[in-house]
């Protein structure tokens, strides 16, 4: 993979994909405002823009949710892999309307003539070192300077760059800003409004995105738990006969070192990949083959089977591993093998 | 993702958990209590 850059390579089911998204949170900010200005008719100017900067904050709040269920949705049930397709330019949108809810709470502070008051509030505030009353607005600065960050880096050029490792971990500091802006809304909206609904859409969305992650996370440990590694001689692992590894998929296994591996069966033809895929890490054994390759179910990369190489003019490999049938039963060497090391057998 | 990614995740994960929770709650605790209907209506 070159550390070139790219544009967005746009195709049906990404354009698809955004302009729900785009209808969505139109949908969303205009009924937000609607309902608002005919429930309580903005008097003036501020409280229009203060009607705005609701709406706006909500729907970054709630796309920032919906972002972090995401993940472990996809995970519990394969069918939310379509939302992840595109989750960079969900994470991206997120950031420009946290924005535009940023630059509103300018515009309040600038039409009343304020701006000395939103300065002093975000560097000389005593209140710093009170639980209520903390300045929410610097917490507000933290969580959207995060997003900027993620948003940022968010395309392929600096995945590239970084390396998917090192990109991976910097973009879970969308969990700090999460939290960040969860302390945002409680120590803001959610202490001038006294109305029940606010800790309860705020808590439950919390209570919702934390569920998930650790249904999730029990499922994941319930698997590696199961997962015994029989080491035969020469330290190979065990995989099972060749029939039970669904045709077209994989079986995926853990190594001793807690890497796992992908063991796919194509008709005759077996052989195992890391499960990392080259792009983003994503679990390649949750895949399966189409056309002759095994496929990512993230984004749809693709890679032989015989030697974990993409197939022209893309570049990527993976590691692949030694695999044997002995005695009818799949065994995979652990130790990896070079990117792009031919590996696959015929049974 | 990566064996490191998994452990990192399941660390980072319950502690911001945590602390994000304690934080909710006490400030849904320290929340002004509403103001009286009378009071209110008096302001408006």
């Amino acid at each position: 993979m070159s550390v070139g850059f790219q544009a967005v390579q746009w195709n049906r089911r990404k354009i698809v994909y955004d302009a729900i998204l785009l209808a969505s949170v139109a949908l969303f900010i205009g009924t937000f405002v609607t309902v608002g200005a005919l429930r309580n008719p903005p008097a003036d100017a501020p409280a229009w823009i203060g009607l705005r900067i609701k709406a706006l904050g909500t729907c970054a709040f709630t796309m920032l949710t919906i972002i972090l269920m995401i993940g472990p949705l996809s995970r519990l049930d394969r069918r939310f892999l379509a939302l992840l397709y595109n989750r960079r330019h969900f994470g991206v949108l997120t950031f420009f309307i946290a924005l535009a809810h940023a630059s509103s709470v300018v515009d309040w502070f600038a039409l009343q003539g304020a701006m000395g008051d939103l300065v002093t509030e975000m560097t000389n505030n005593p209140k710093f070192g009170q639980f209520i009353g903390f300045p929410i607005k610097a917490l507000g600065l933290t969580g959207l300077s995060i997003l900027f960050l993620l948003a940022a880096t968010s395309h392929d050029f600096w995945l590239a760059f970084l390396t998917p490792r090192v990109w991976k971990a910097l973009h879970m500091l969308l969990y700090v800003a999460y939290g960040v802006l969860v302390m945002h809304v409680a120590l803001g909206v959610m202490q001038e409004d006294q109305r029940i609904h606010v800790p309860l859409l705020l808590g439950g969305s919390f209570a919702a995105v934390t569920a998930l992650h650790l249904a999730a996370a029990w499922r994941e440990r319930r698997w590696e738990a199961n997962r015994a590694i029989y080491l035969y001689p020469e330290n190979w692992i065990e995989v099972g006969p060749p029939e039970s590894i669904p045709d077209k998929r994989a079986c995926i296994i853990l190594a001793p070192d807690g890497e796992r591996i992908a063991v796919f069966r194509d008709g005759n033809q077996i052989g195992a990949l890391t499960n990392l895929c080259a792009h983003q890490n994503g679990p390649l054994g949750e895949g399966c083959i189409v056309n002759g390759l095994v496929t990512c179910p993230w984004h749809g990369y693709e890679y032989r089977l015989a030697d974990g190489c993409a197939p022209p003019p893309f570049t990527e490999q993976l590691a692949t591993y030694r695999v044997r049938l002995r005695d009818g039963v799949i065994e995979v060497d652990p130790q990896a093998l070079p990117p792009g090391t031919k590996a696959a057998i015929t049974i | 993702m990566t064996r490191g990614h998994r452990a990192v995740h399941r660390l980072l994960w319950p502690v911001l958990a945590i602390v994000v929770a304690l934080g909710f709650t006490m400030a849904l605790v320290k929340r002004p209590p509403p103001e009286p209907p009378a009071q209110a209506e008096a302001t408006k």
